[in-house]
């Protein structure tokens, strides 16, 4: 089990240039920003070299576009590590991490759903939590949405 | 006998009305014990027959796609065959000389039926929940009637062989008196319990997991008629066993033997509450392991043999 | 169908439909099914199998995946038979009244005939409104 120090280090080291930031709001919370062609090799440092704990993603829609998180979570370490990728507004468009952790299979579905952000490479995009007459292309949770299902 | 006689015995007494109203009394026991065993107030009184009367009053609906006929006409054929054991078993034990030789076996039959229609039921109901049901109630009927059988043989030999109801009340000792007696007992009263489809062994009917099961597109009038072959079956069986086992209802004449019968009858009817109420339910495969197993069959087997030793 | 009413009000089986809530009318409402309450003095069973049913108790304001089925079951069920709508969001939606995915309230889908508002109702207004049901319909 590594320290949390050790932890901070390597992500500085590995992701540091690619990264467009990083950022400590806490000494048990970090923040890295960075770009949707990243993401899978920054998720494989994360899940499969330093053995973090995959915890959920989150989907957000911002002024400056589409956002998803990526949260990890490192117990012995008590470290929680964000990875923050900011994607068109227009086609929103990422990779999927679901051939590396199946557990994020059904999320990847639901923002998908809610956002309409296109995860690539994902095995199984059905419809998840939306009614089955619910139109398609209409994104409930977006900005944009105007409450009916048009 | 006469056919006037006859029809006075099946429809009147002790045939469908007074198994009817005995019935009605059972059923608001049987959830009045389990009220008071839950710490519980419970039903008033006639609310067995309320639930009658406001089955009666529902709309029926048959399933498309099911076998009508069939649906229609298993709970009938059920609640006949209930009847008539009933008034087979009353019968033995108020008119000891009237029976005919192998009656015994005509009423093991008759108290066969009744699962056997709940079976058909299911089949016919077009579901697959009720046919899953229903396929499990034969896996049961499989399991428990063979130890059940097996311990019906102890008061046949007991009796020196006769197979005629009268003859088991006129024995000098019944069965219960002696080893065999009891251990064949303990297994009747076991597959009475399956037989009734009560937990332990009603997983046929398990609410949590099949929704009722075999009765799940039942409703209005054979709804009724299958509750109603279920308390008379939760009638007949006690009274049955008690015939076999333990010396019957007034044998012996006098209302003293008839009060005591009568006891008999509700002690075995608390036995089974308090069975229902004390146990979990256990899965299809273990009910079947359990009544095929040592514990059961294999006990059966010990009753017959040290029956046939003269114990 | 006067007396057939007054015969339901007697022993009056209840079906619970849970279309889109949060739960917490039903865990109040299987509360009120518990020995502590003893509903079954009032001959109230819970039934299985919706052909066996006299009273459709529903909670939820309904969700759009939800609207078809409970129609379907309020069909399945046998007449004489009665909607009770349990919660705030039964109805009249609650806080989920602009909500996308909401089709309405109960009564915009099956007709009914009492509603117990509350988020959650306690066990006691539930039974309640059941005692309310039958002095209505008997």
């Amino acid at each position: 089990m590594k320290g949390r120090e050790e932890i901070i280090a390597k992500i500085k080291d590995s992701l540091g240039k690619k990264a467009l930031s990083v950022f400590e709001a806490k000494p048990n919370r970090l923040y890295v920003s960075i770009g949707p062609e990243n993401i899978t090799g920054a998720v494989k440092l994360l899940f499969e070299e330093l053995l973090g704990r995959y915890v959920i993603l989150t989907g957000i829609d911002t002024p400056a576009g589409i956002e998803v998180l990526y949260h990890f979570s490192f117990d012995g370490a008590d470290l929680v590590v964000t990875l923050k990728v900011l994607l068109d507004k227009e086609n929103p468009e990422a990779e999927s991490i679901t051939p590396i952790i199946k557990g994020a299979e059904w999320i990847e579905r639901e923002i998908h759903e809610l956002l309409g952000v296109e995860f690539s490479g994902h095995p199984n995009m059905k419809r998840l939590i939306l009614a089955e007459d619910w139109p398609a292309g209409v994104y409930p949770l977006r900005r944009s949405f105007n409450g009916k299902a048009e | 006998m006469n056919p006037g006689w006859a029809l006075l015995q099946i429809f009147i007494f002790p045939g469908f009305l007074f198994t009817f109203a005995v019935a009605m009394i059972f059923a608001w026991v049987d959830r009045k014990v389990t009220a008071r065993v839950q710490w519980r107030v419970g039903p008033p009184f006639l609310q067995p027959l309320y639930d009658l009367v406001k089955l009666l009053g529902k709309e029926v609906i048959v399933p498309a796609g099911g076998a009508k006929t069939l649906f229609l006409l298993a709970p009938l054929v059920g609640l006949a065959a209930a009847t008539v054991a009933s008034m087979l078993v009353w019968q033995a034990n108020i008119w000891p000389e009237s029976g005919f030789v192998g009656d015994l076996i005509v009423a093991v039959y008759l108290l066969t039926i009744p699962s056997l229609s709940v079976v058909l039921g299911g089949f016919a109901s077009n579901n697959r929940l009720a046919s899953l049901g229903a396929s499990r109630e034969m896996k049961m009927i499989l399991s428990y009637e063979l130890p059940f059988i097996l311990c019906l043989v102890v008061p046949i030999i007991n009796a020196g062989g006769a197979i005629r109801l009268g003859e088991m009340l006129a024995v000098e000792s019944s069965p219960v008196h002696h080893i065999s007696g009891i251990l064949a007992f303990i297994v009747a009263i076991l597959c009475m319990q399956a037989k009734l489809g009560l937990v332990p062994f009603d997983a046929a009917e398990a609410e949590t997991e099949l929704m009722s099961g075999p009765f799940v597109e039942y409703s209005g009038a054979p709804l009724a008629i299958f509750r109603l072959m279920r308390s008379m079956m939760l009638f007949v069986m006690p009274v049955f066993l008690v015939t076999m086992f333990w010396g019957g209802v007034g044998a012996g004449g006098g209302v003293l033997a008839v009060i005591l019968g009568c006891l008999k009858i509700v002690l075995l009817l608390v036995v089974v509450i308090l069975l229902r109420n004390t146990n979990p339910r256990v899965r299809i495969d273990q009910a079947v392991g359990f009544f095929w197993g040592p514990w059961v069959a294999g006990v059966g087997v010990v009753a017959v043999i040290l029956a046939l030793l003269g114990m | 169908m006067g007396l057939k009413l007054k015969a339901l009000c007697k022993s009056p089986w209840i079906f619970h439909v849970n279309t889109g809530a949060c739960n917490n009318c039903d865990i109040e409402l299987v509360d009120a099914l518990t020995p502590r309450f003893d509903v079954e003095r009032f001959g109230v069973l819970l039934v299985g199998s919706i052909r066996h049913a006299d009273v459709l108790v529903v909670t939820g304001g309904v969700t759009r995946q939800a609207g078809p089925r409970l129609k379907r079951l309020y069909e399945q069920a046998p007449k004489p038979r009665l909607v009770v709508a349990c919660g705030t969001c039964a109805c009249t939606k609650g806080i989920f009244h602009d909500g996308y995915h909401m089709v309405g309230p109960v009564d915009e889908i099956v007709p009914v005939d009492i509603y117990i508002p509350g988020c959650p109702p306690k066990p006691e207004a539930i039974i309640d409104g059941i005692v309310k049901l039958i002095r209505k319909v008997a």
